[in-house]
């Protein structure tokens, strides 16, 4: 999981260790920039295939160069999008299985009473923020609507598509469902975008750890306090079993 | 100053009226009036003792050596006398002959015969059209007729339309007609083959006669479409709403249909009836069949290219494409191509790997509903009810949050 780099470094008040958490690693850098370079243009050439009567959409459409192109591109990236998510898929269940990785992104009933605390400190009936653990009801809740955002898009997406082939098993009224389902869904996530994960990790605070990687110690302190308590006291277990670990300045884990 | 200017203006108009009096006058006295004849019509001997070539008032330069009998031959009647025009009546003493006719080079007959009965009801005759408005040769013997066959003397004398009819002729030059006339054949009609020579009537009357007027050519077009909705009811009950081939096709300036610029624009041109919200209520017709299909794929996809590349070919179904081109029927028709039992092989068309439950995924011009598409329609409901819920949960989410932020940063402010 996550790993610590320990810098020293000189500051006013002296030598002083600073610590870093590498929260995300390159792979989930990586995947988070495909997800959402292939997001952007599945909006871009999708929405203005719903509202194909507007103007902007009409304009837009025909500056990416005709109907016939926003499709491929729409389709094309559609393809790259799904093919991150099925590595996704496969890559969790690599991780739950053979790494034994802790199912950190389950929502559990601590996450139900941690909106309800922040909600009551939101209006001023907690004096205390709910304390997270890697993953905050939030992200969690941002997470499983991408999940489930991706399946219906997927789904919904592979209907249209290939309206005949999909008919040979199922009633031809799914074909123009999927085309609602497809085009109303698309707009509850970009509008879903714009709002909660904007909000979130652009407005309220930029956050670069998903670009980075990295969090201050002072940072975990506040967004993820379980989570570096847990590091740490790892660590520090470690350090009993295996004594190079502790002073690795690289992380061990 | 002022009384300058209005003497001015006063004595221009002064100036104005007369010049206009002075022209009402010479007018009057040019040459459109009729003077009062001071003599007699008869007789070639009485004429040309005025008119003889060296007399005072010769005849026309072309009239020398005619071996009429009589000039009142052909000049009969007082008003003929003046210098033009010659009177029908003087044509028809040969052109009425029924056995006149002559023999073009290519061994074709020529019938030169005019029935002035016909040509008196016609819009023509009608309006005192002469003659020699249309054919100009005055003189006789006419001169040679250089044309070797009868189709080639009909795209000769054809042209004499244009002189009235000039907005109709420039039309019929972008028509596709023009165009097979100037590349392909000598066969492609004319002014004359729609509306005939000497006879013409208005075309629009019956209104039958436009569809019969093409099936001179398009017969095997004509036979579908006299079985289709609109030809059944054009040609049974006499219906004047349903579109007569120029309905659709236009007048003069017909274009070819089979254009891939024509197949993106066909839909307009059904929904100019199809949209029109009294027409369509005398059938029971649904109004909404234009406005399904444009946010249907298809339809969406065939806007575009109409709007950005209409020359380029849309392998998308149009109106015609499904219902039909002259053949269309009723929905509910046996035989039409777009009734449950043909429908698969219509969609085939396009789809020819669709199986029996594909002809589900078409809507039939419907709006979703609890009756019809209802999946569809519980989709929509879904997604209507479902996005408004979650936008509201997540605003008000963030502006606690924002609020909750705002407040704190005052406190800590206050604290310092």
């Amino acid at each position: 999981m996550s790993k610590i780099e320990r810098v020293w470094v000189y500051t006013d008040a002296g030598l002083q260790e600073r610590i870093t958490v590498v929260r995300f690693d390159v792979r989930q850098r990586i995947e988070h920039l495909l997800v959402t370079l292939c997001t952007a243009i599945l909006a871009l050439t999708g929405l203005p295939q719903k509202f194909h009567d507007e103007t902007w959409a009409r304009w837009l459409i025909s500056t990416m160069g005709g109907i016939e192109v926003t499709r491929t591109f729409h389709r094309n990236f559609a393809i790259i999008l799904t093919v991150v998510a099925v590595y996704h898929v496969l890559n969790v269940v690599y991780q739950i299985f053979s790494r034994r990785a802790r199912l950190t992104m389950m929502p559990t009933a601590k996450d139900v009473s941690d909106a309800f605390v922040m909600l009551r400190y939101f209006m001023g009936r907690s004096k205390e923020k709910p304390q997270f653990d890697r993953y905050s009801f939030g992200e969690k809740f941002e997470y499983w609507a991408l999940v489930w955002g991706l399946v219906i898009m997927g789904i919904t997406g592979f209907i249209v598509w290939f309206p005949t082939k999909v008919t040979i098993y199922f009633s031809g009224e799914i074909v123009p469902a999927a085309k609602m389902a497809h085009g109303w869904e698309a707009l509850l996530a970009v509008l879903a975008l714009i709002t909660w994960h904007s909000w979130n990790v652009h407005l309220r605070k930029f956050d670069t750890s998903i670009f980075t990687g990295r969090l201050s110690k002072m940072e975990m302190m506040e967004e993820h306090p379980l989570e570096y308590a847990r590091i740490m006291a790892e660590e520090t277990e470690l350090a009993v079993i295996r004594p190079d670990v502790g002073d690795d300045t690289s992380g061990g884990s | 100053m002022k009384h300058g200017l209005v003497l001015l203006v006063l004595a221009v108009a002064m100036v104005l009226a007369l010049m206009a009096g002075v022209f009402v006058l010479v007018a009057q006295a040019g040459p459109n009036a009729q003077p009062p004849l001071p003599h007699t019509l008869e007789g070639r001997e009485y004429c040309l003792a005025c008119h003889a070539p060296e007399s005072f008032k010769p005849v026309p330069a072309d009239h020398v050596g005619r071996t009429v009998e009589s000039c009142t031959e052909c000049h009969t009647t007082p008003e003929a006398v003046t210098p033009m025009p010659i009177g029908n009546e003087a044509c028809l003493q040969c052109h009425q002959n029924l056995d006149l006719s002559m023999t073009l080079s290519s061994g074709e007959n020529l019938p030169l015969y005019i029935d002035a009965e016909a040509f008196s009801q016609s819009v023509h005759g009608a309006s005192h059209v002469m003659c020699i408005d249309c054919h100009r040769f005055m003189e006789y013997p006419h001169p040679e007729l250089e044309a070797e066959s009868r189709r080639e003397f009909s795209l000769v004398a054809y042209e004499a339309c244009r002189r009235c009819h000039s907005d109709k002729y420039e039309q019929t030059l972008d028509s596709v007609h023009a165009e097979i006339l100037r590349t392909q054949s000598w066969l492609a009609p004319v002014c004359t083959d729609c509306h005939g020579a000497h006879y013409v009537v208005d075309p629009h009357q019956p209104r039958t006669r436009v569809s019969q007027t093409c099936a001179q050519c398009h017969r095997p077009i004509y036979d579908n479409y006299k079985d289709s909705v609109h030809g059944k009811a054009l040609i049974e009950e006499a219906n004047p709403d349903v579109p007569v081939c120029t309905d659709c096709h236009g007048v003069h300036s017909i274009q070819d249909p089979r254009t891939a610029v024509f197949h993106v624009e066909s839909p307009e041109l059904c929904a100019r009836c199809h949209t029109d919200e009294n027409l369509m209520a005398k059938y029971n017709l649904s109004t909404r069949v234009y406005k399904t299909y444009k946010e249907e794929f298809h339809g969406m996809t065939v806007e575009f290219y109409r709007t950005y590349y209409p020359t380029i070919w849309c392998y998308k179904a149009v109106c015609t494409d499904c219902h039909g081109i002259h053949d269309i029927k009723k929905t509910h028709d046996p035989t039409s191509s777009v009734h449950p039992d043909n429908l698969l092989n219509t969609c085939r068309k396009c789809h020819p790997d669709a199986g029996p439950k594909f002809t589900a995924a078409w809507t039939g011009h419907y709006e979703p509903g609890k009756d019809r598409a209802a999946m569809v329609y519980y989709v929509q409901l879904f997604y209507r009810t479902l996005i408004p819920l979650i936008m509201a949960g997540i605003l008000g989410y963030i502006v606690l949050d924002a609020v909750r932020l705002v407040l704190n940063r005052r406190r800590r402010r206050e604290i310092r």
